[in-house]
């Protein structure tokens, strides 16, 4: 295996998967946001979105905090440090990788 | 630009969606437009001169209360809510802060000189023309109209006789000629932008109540 097809071997799969890296992407930009503003962006259903969330909240990526805006729940999402390292990383690696 | 570069830019264009920062920077404009006119045709003495500050800390409450409300009762159950990062928005700040000294001397130094003081008002106008192109028209086509209508204001302006522009504030409180000059361009200049902007920002504003559903009440 060249160093090429290393580089792509070992690109981050669970930012790697489109759906994750556009959120991702977008929570990398800000401090925290709430799960309404990615289901815009994104365009994403409310469950495909939860699946990712989930997905990165399992590897340590995303921080999820259920609170309330007045009576009506809300998730607020936040990278934590070994989201935006991983997501740094990754797309160095892809930029080396191309 | 590549897909991920675009998407990191996304939340920056999100500031603006619903018109509001355009709503909140013309009733500012408009807001001092008012207060310049009324500091220049009020006499001296009058209740006015010595009320005008707390009439702009006013304005500027206005406009902070005013915009966090809109976000919180319509924009937010809309589309959502973001925070942004505070290093980012330190940052802003500090540029903003810097250019917004740097216009308060260059004209100073401009009345002071007696030069011809509607050249640089235009140049700060286009100057104003390009941020906002930068900041806010690039990712919606139809706000390119407004770049180019602040763009022709500013030149408009350079062209404007001097003398036309200091009629605007002829009064006895800006007696001196230049003081009168600067007084008026500013004054237009204010008007021009302020408008632009409120008109700009309404339509914003409206487009984003249509095309955006009302909030359900129940759990994200």
């Amino acid at each position: 295996m060249n160093q090429q097809t290393r580089m792509i071997a070992d690109l981050d799969r669970v930012i790697h998967e489109p759906g994750r890296l556009m959120i991702a992407a977008l929570l990398f930009a800000v401090d925290r946001s709430d799960f309404l503003y990615l289901q815009h962006e994104t365009g994403m259903n409310k469950g495909t979105l939860s699946s990712h969330l989930s997905r990165l909240e399992e590897a340590g990526y995303i921080e999820v905090t259920k609170t309330y805006r007045g009576k009506v729940p809300q998730t607020l999402l936040r990278l934590t440090n070994a989201g935006r390292k991983a997501f740094e990383q990754y797309r160095r690696k892809l930029k080396e990788a191309l | 630009m590549d897909p991920v570069a675009s998407l990191l830019d996304r939340p920056k264009f999100y500031r603006n969606i619903d018109g509001v920062t355009e709503l909140g920077g013309g009733v500012l404009c408009l807001g001092c437009a008012l207060f310049l006119w009324l500091q220049i045709h009020s006499p001296a003495n009058s209740v006015w001169h010595r009320t005008s500050i707390f009439a702009f800390v006013g304005l500027m409450l206005v406009i902070h209360y005013g915009t966090k409300a809109i976000k919180t009762h319509i924009t937010y159950p809309r589309t959502g809510f973001v925070e942004y990062r505070k290093r980012h928005r330190r940052l802003t700040g500090i540029i903003a802060g810097a250019l917004g000294a740097l216009v308060p001397v260059g004209l100073i130094i401009v009345s002071r000189r007696h030069w011809d003081i509607t050249t640089p008002a235009a140049l700060i106008g286009l100057v104003f023309a390009a941020a906002y192109a930068y900041q806010i028209a690039r990712p919606v086509r139809w706000k390119w109209v407004v770049v180019w209508a602040m763009t022709l204001g500013s030149l408009m302006i350079a062209f404007l006789p001097v003398d036309v522009l200091g009629a605007l504030a002829n009064d006895s409180s800006a007696a001196h000629p230049v003081r009168a000059k600067l007084a008026g361009t500013t004054l237009l200049s204010l008007m021009i932008y302020g408008t632009m902007l409120l008109i700009s920002g309404g339509i914003s504003f409206w487009l984003y109540l249509r095309h955006t559903e009302a909030p359900a009440q129940e759990d994200q």
